[in-house]
């Protein structure tokens, strides 16, 4: 069994049977993407729907015929982060006028909510039943009852997989990551990993404290590329500075240097929060020791550096995997591999790995498909009437 | 409130280089989590004690010197960044600041075993007066309280809010995580000296205005 599927991983599926697979894809996202309402007949609309669908679909019949996660998960990923820009600006400067956001705006309770914030609100929400944000519980584009349940439905089905499958900023330094052909900079101190908890901590005290969501106000670097405080204050003009300055720093070249996501890795304390919910998920990546020998690739390529030497020997990455499947596909001894906790280790990996990648590419096509689609409707609007606004 | 909240924002530095004195004695006691706790109360009513002299020498220092200052704005708001420096040093690199209470070999001999039960509250002294950065950083801010009754309430605040990181302790499970939760706190200092840093420039600018 064990030799039958480390084939079957060299070589890659059929046609035929990368198709079958596919099929239930191909169905879930026909509906998701129409809505259940059928196609519409502007081809402004129709045009981005179709192209996001076969771009979406097929991502992953590529994933499931080469057997390779990683590579295509990114190209989707990337997309989606990008087109999530793109679709987010566009919208903010069709109804706001700008991406400056007013205090106006947010005394009417206007501020979209992600899930940067959630760690931030939970403490002040148990101490006073008040959630610390500026923005509207239900109503209006990305209200927070809705980014809370579609954050906790991600987290329990992929636990810290959010981060690699579903987050719409971690694609942005995957992307920058990528750039380079090999890095320039290769030692990092093993401790700057730990910086994201520290973040976290502080950040939690800080809110609490202070009953605002600090990161939003001082830190977040995707500030930059949705939307920021109108510039009133000397104070607010170092918020901005700061967090463009972040934005450059750990969105664009420090990943461009390490190819590594160093905002993912390195600063997110959202993705530090997000750990935790390794603990009780059900998938995780495991490096059977059986079969490693010990080449350290999984430690040089993991992009969130998730796995150093003690992880190998231990068999198991960091709590900060994020499941994005590029250890796996780079093992020459396909010793590292996808794992549902309580299974044997090293047998049926590749029916792990399937059952792993249905619900997790099916959150990032969900998340992406509306993005994606947004993004080639608001460029088709540039080229045929020279304005992305209507 | 204010003491609470920078204790409570301070006590990952103290987390970090107080609890190293304490792991290693609890360890080597080797008692239960009940005698555990036993213990860490008796170190915190050391620290205690230590807090509360330096409140009084706070509000002293605010009598002879800071009262009598033409520019004390302008002196606290440096005074905070250079101390905000300081735990930017000490959380970010790798340097150790110096504890006083870090050699107990030869005060655990001079007790004996019949007043072994003194060493906690001792090394509790010795860490509450202890000039680390953030306890530097909340003398800064005392000095600036006008009456002795409120530098003692402000103290007694900062030590609840920095002792919050000090309770779990006892419990073995922590004591087993606590190579990792060690880095953390120490990072966790150093981005608060980066707050630090700003609070210190808002000070500076407003005895400027």
């Amino acid at each position: 069994m064990l030799n039958n599927s480390t084939n079957e991983r060299g070589k890659g599926r059929s046609l035929i049977k990368a198709f079958l697979l596919t099929l239930p894809m191909l169905f879930i996202m026909a509906l998701m993407i129409t809505g259940g309402s059928g196609l519409p007949k502007d081809p402004l609309h129709l045009l981005p729907m179709i192209i996001a669908y076969i771009f979406i679909n097929g991502t992953f019949f590529l994933m499931i015929l080469t057997m390779k996660t990683d590579k295509y998960r990114s190209l989707l990923f990337v997309t989606y982060a990008l087109c999530f820009v793109i679709t987010f600006i566009s919208n903010l400067i069709e109804v706001r006028g700008s991406m400056v956001l007013t205090h106006e705006d947010m005394s009417q309770g206007h501020t979209p909510f992600c899930h940067m914030v959630i760690p931030m609100v939970i403490v002040p929400a148990a101490l006073t039943r008040t959630i610390i944000f500026p923005g509207s519980m239900l109503e209006g584009f990305a209200a927070i009852g809705s980014m809370l349940v579609l954050w906790l439905g991600a987290s329990i089905t992929l636990g810290k997989g959010w981060c690699s499958w579903a987050c719409f900023y971690g694609g942005l330094d995957e992307g920058f990551s990528r750039i380079a052909k090999r890095p320039i900079v290769k030692n990092i101190n093993k401790k700057w990993t730990y910086l994201p908890f520290a973040i976290l901590l502080v950040i939690v005290l800080t809110s609490a404290a202070t009953l605002a969501p600090t990161y939003c106000a001082w830190l977040c670097p995707f500030k930059a590329v949705t939307e920021f405080e109108e510039i009133s204050s000397s104070k607010i003009l170092l918020q901005t500075i700061i967090f463009f300055s972040l934005f450059v720093g750990l969105v664009i070249v420090l990943p461009i240097l390490t190819k590594r996501r160093i905002q993912c890795g390195l600063f997110c304390p959202m993705g530090a929060f997000q750990s935790f919910t390794n603990k009780f998920n059900i998938f995780e990546v495991r490096i059977d020791p059986e079969k490693c020998v010990q080449c350290n690739l999984c430690v040089k390529t993991c992009p969130t550096f998730s796995i150093d030497e003690e992880s190998v020997k231990k068999g198991k990455p960091k709590i900060t995997c994020t499941k994005c499947g590029k250890c796996v596909d780079a093992c020459p001894k396909e010793a590292a591999s996808f794992h549902i906790k309580g299974t044997p280790l090293g047998v049926n990996y590749e029916k792990a790995r399937l059952i792993f990648i249905y619900p997790a590419f099916l959150f990032l096509a969900i998340m992406g498909s509306g993005m994606i689609t947004g993004a080639i409707y608001r460029v088709l609007l540039l080229v045929t009437t020279e304005s992305m606004f209507k | 409130m204010k003491g609470f909240l920078l204790g409570l924002a301070n006590g990952t530095f103290c987390f970090a280089y107080c609890a190293p004195i304490l792991v290693p004695y609890l360890l080597s006691e080797g008692k239960n989590v009940q005698r555990n706790f036993i213990t860490i109360s008796y170190f915190l009513s050391g620290r205690l004690i230590g807090y509360l002299a330096f409140a009084i020498v706070a509000w002293i220092t605010n009598l002879i010197v800071i009262q009598n200052l033409t520019s004390r704005t302008t002196i606290l708001g440096v005074v905070y960044i250079a101390l905000a420096v300081l735990l930017m040093f000490y959380g970010f690199g790798t340097k150790e600041p110096h504890c006083v209470a870090k050699s107990t070999k030869a005060l655990k001999k001079r007790l004996g075993i019949r007043h072994k039960y003194l060493l906690p509250v001792i090394l509790g002294v010795l860490t509450g007066l202890n000039l680390c950065p953030p306890f530097l950083l909340a003398f800064t801010t005392a000095v600036e309280k006008d009456s002795l009754r409120q530098c003692l309430l402000f103290f007694l605040t900062f030590f609840i809010g920095t002792s919050v990181y000090l309770i779990p302790l006892p419990t073995i499970g922590l004591l087993r995580r606590y190579d990792i939760l060690r880095p953390v706190g120490r990072l966790a200092a150093g981005v608060m000296g980066v707050y630090y840093i700003y609070f210190g420039f808002i000070t500076f600018q407003g005895s400027i205005h």
